[in-house]
C-alpha cells in the first residue's frame, strides 16, 4: 500500500450517492416548503407562502409526491448499500462507534483549547455519522406518520381502539414537530458544516464532484488517509 | 335664448333629483336621514346598496310599525302573526328591535322552519335564551348581508368558523349547554383546520360536518354528527370510513398521553436545538482562533 502513488484526490461518493442526496435535498425542500405553511397556518404569511406554491390544493399535492420521492429514494438507498456491501467495497465507516463519543469529546476540547490538534477522524467524523443518522430518524418518524396521515382510513384500521383517542394527535405532533427538527437540524448543523464554513463557503463542491483533495482528507480525515496511504504500522502520521 | 335654455335644463335635472313626493317610504327616503345619522340608527348607503338586499326599495318591508312622530305616516303595516310571534320570543334578546329582527322570516319562510327545528332556534324560541343566535347574529346586519359566495360574508366557507367561535369559543356556553370544552382550539390546531385556513376549498368548516340552519346537539340522533350519522357524514369525503376511523375526532382536549408525547418531542427538538448551536458556535470560534493565532501551519 505504501508504495502506490498517492493521487491528487479521492472520490468519497459516487455517481449513485450523489443523484441520491439530490433527489433527498430537492425532495426535503419541497416537503419543508410546503408543509411550513401548514404547521404556521395560523401565522399571517402562511396563506400567502401556501398562494405561492398554487394554493392549498397544489401543496398538498407537491407535499405527498415529494413524500413519496423521499421514501422512494430512502429505500434505493438501502438496496444501494446491499448491493455496495456485496461488491466487497463497503466498509463500516459510518457506523457510531465509541471511538465517536472520544472524538466529540477531544473535539471539545479542542474547541476550548484544551487540545492542539483536532481529533484522528476516520473516513466520516461523528458530526458527519450524526448528520447521516438523522435521516434515519427522520425516515422512520416523520416517514411513517406521514404515511399514516395521507391514508388516515386504511391506517386507522391497524390502530387498536383503545388508541384512538390520542393516537392521531401523536402521529401528527411525530410528523410536525420531528420535521421541525429535521428542518433546524438541516438548516443550522449541515448548512454551516458545508456550506457556511469559512473553508467550503458557498459550498462544498462535493456533492456534485464526489471527490475530495487528498490535502483535505489529510487534514480531516486523518485516520482515513493513513488507512489508505499510510504505511503498514498504521500509525498517526 | 340661452339663458332659458339653462333655466330649462336645470329645472329638469332637479327634477330628477328630487325624491319622489309619492313613494313616502322608499329606500331614498329613509336615507336622508340614516344615511347621514350616527351610531346604531346609520344606514350606510353605499354598503347597503351593495348587499344582497340592495335592490330592495322599500325599508318597512322589514322595519314594521314604526315608532316615533318622524315616523308618523311613513308605515301602517302591522307584523303578521309569525312574525309578531317571532319578535315576542326574541325581545328579550333584541330589545326594540325584536320586529325588524323577526321580518326576515317574511321572505324567508323555509330556512325559518330549518332554523326553528334546530339546536339554536329550539334554544332562541322555545326556551326563549339570551344565548342562542337570531339570523343577524351569524349573517350580520341584513343591510350589509353579502352572498355566501362573498369573500366578504360572515357565513362563507372560510369565515363561518370564526362565525361560530364567537360563541363556542366561551367557556361558558360549554359549561352551559356540555359541549366540549376547546372545541375551537382543537378544530383549529386540527389538519381539518388548517388546511381550511390556507385556503382548501375541500376542507371541511364546521358547518360541512354539523350543518348550518338544521345544526342539531351531537346527542339528538338527527344530528349528523350523532353516534348513528357520524360515519355516513365522515365518509362524504372520507370514503370507506369506519367506527375506528370517525371515533378520532371528538374536539376534546389532548389525551395526556399524546400531550406527554409532543412534550417529549418538544424536549428533544428543543436539545438537539441547543446542542448544534453551542456545537457550530464553538466550531466558529475555534476556527476564528486557529486563523488568529496559527497563521504558519500547514493548511487553509
Amino acid at each position: 500500500m505504501n508504495n502506490r502513488t498517492i493521487p491528487t484526490e479521492i472520490e468519497r461518493f459516487d455517481l449513485s450517492a450523489r443523484v441520491q442526496h439530490v433527489i433527498m435535498f430537492t425532495t426535503f425542500l419541497l416537503l419543508s416548503f410546503t408543509g411550513w405553511g401548514l404547521k404556521y397556518a395560523y401565522q399571517d404569511p402562511s396563506s400567502a407562502w401556501i398562494s405561492f406554491w398554487g394554493g392549498a390544493k397544489m401543496a398538498g399535492l407537491i407535499h405527498r409526491v415529494a413524500g413519496i420521492t423521499m421514501l422512494l429514494d430512502f429505500i434505493y438507498h438501502q438496496f444501494y448499500l446491499i448491493n455496495q456491501y456485496r461488491k466487497g467495497g463497503m466498509r463500516p465507516t459510518l457506523i457510531p462507534m465509541p471511538k465517536d463519543v472520544v472524538d466529540a469529546f477531544h473535539n471539545f476540547m479542542f474547541f476550548f483549547g484544551l487540545r492542539k490538534e483536532r481529533p484522528y477522524f476516520g473516513k466520516f467524523n461523528y458530526m458527519q455519522k450524526f448528520d447521516y443518522w438523522a435521516v434515519y430518524w427522520g425516515m422512520f418518524i416523520i416517514g411513517a406518520s406521514g404515511f399514516f396521515l395521507a391514508f388516515p382510513v386504511t391506517v386507522s384500521t391497524l390502530f387498536p381502539m383503545w388508541s384512538i383517542q390520542w393516537i392521531w394527535d401523536v402521529v401528527i405532533a411525530m410528523h410536525s414537530d420531528e420535521a421541525l427538527l429535521a428542518i433546524v437540524f438541516i438548516l443550522i448543523f449541515h448548512f454551516y458544516n458545508e456550506h457556511l464554513r469559512s473553508e467550503v463557503f458557498p459550498m462544498n463542491w462535493m456533492w456534485l464532484t464526489g471527490k475530495m483533495s487528498i490535502d483535505q482528507l489529510k487534514h480531516h480525515h486523518p485516520a482515513e488517509y493513513d488507512h489508505l496511504f499510510g504505511d503498514k504500522s498504521g500509525k498517526k502520521q | 335664448m340661452r339663458n332659458w335654455l339653462n333655466a330649462v335644463s336645470l329645472f329638469l335635472f332637479t327634477l330628477l333629483l328630487a325624491p319622489s313626493a309619492q313613494a313616502a317610504a322608499d329606500a331614498a327616503t329613509c336615507l336622508g336621514c340614516h344615511g347621514s345619522m350616527e351610531g346604531a340608527v346609520k344606514v350606510d348607503q353605499e354598503r347597503f346598496s351593495k348587499s344582497v338586499h340592495g335592490g330592495m326599495n322599500d325599508c318597512t318591508m322589514c322595519h314594521l310599525a314604526l315608532k316615533g312622530a318622524q315616523h308618523q305616516g311613513l308605515s301602517d303595516a302591522r307584523p303578521d302573526k309569525t312574525v309578531a310571534d317571532l319578535a315576542a320570543a326574541i325581545a328579550a334578546k333584541s330589545g326594540s328591535n325584536a320586529v325588524a329582527q323577526a321580518a326576515c322570516v317574511n321572505c324567508h319562510s323555509d330556512t325559518y322552519q330549518t332554523y326553528k327545528a334546530s339546536v339554536h332556534g329550539q334554544n332562541v324560541i322555545v326556551k326563549k335564551s339570551a344565548d342562542g343566535p337570531v339570523c343577524t347574529d351569524c349573517h350580520g346586519s341584513p343591510h350589509y348581508i353579502q352572498s355566501k359566495s362573498s369573500k366578504e360574508s360572515s357565513v362563507n366557507h372560510f369565515t363561518v368558523v370564526e362565525t361560530c367561535g364567537k360563541c363556542h369559543e366561551e367557556k361558558f356556553m360549554s359549561e352551559k349547554y356540555g359541549f366540549s370544552t376547546h372545541v375551537m382550539e382543537r378544530y383549529k390546531e386540527s389538519f381539518h383546520g388548517r388546511k381550511l385556513r390556507v385556503g382548501h376549498p375541500g376542507a371541511p368548516s364546521c358547518a360541512s360536518c354539523h350543518g348550518s340552519h338544521d345544526v342539531k346537539s351531537a346527542k339528538d340522533p338527527s344530528s349528523p354528527v350523532s353516534a348513528a350519522n357520524k360515519i355516513t357524514t365522515c365518509a362524504k369525503c372520507h370514503s370507506g370510513a369506519t367506527e375506528k376511523f370517525v371515533a378520532a375526532i371528538t374536539h376534546k382536549p389532548m389525551h395526556p398521553i399524546a400531550h406527554w408525547t409532543e412534550l417529549a418531542l418538544i424536549v428533544l427538538t428543543m436539545s438537539v436545538f441547543a446542542f448544534i448551536c453551542i456545537h457550530v458556535l464553538l466550531d466558529i470560534f475555534a476556527d476564528i482562533r486557529e486563523r488568529l493565532f496559527r497563521k504558519g501551519d500547514k493548511h487553509e
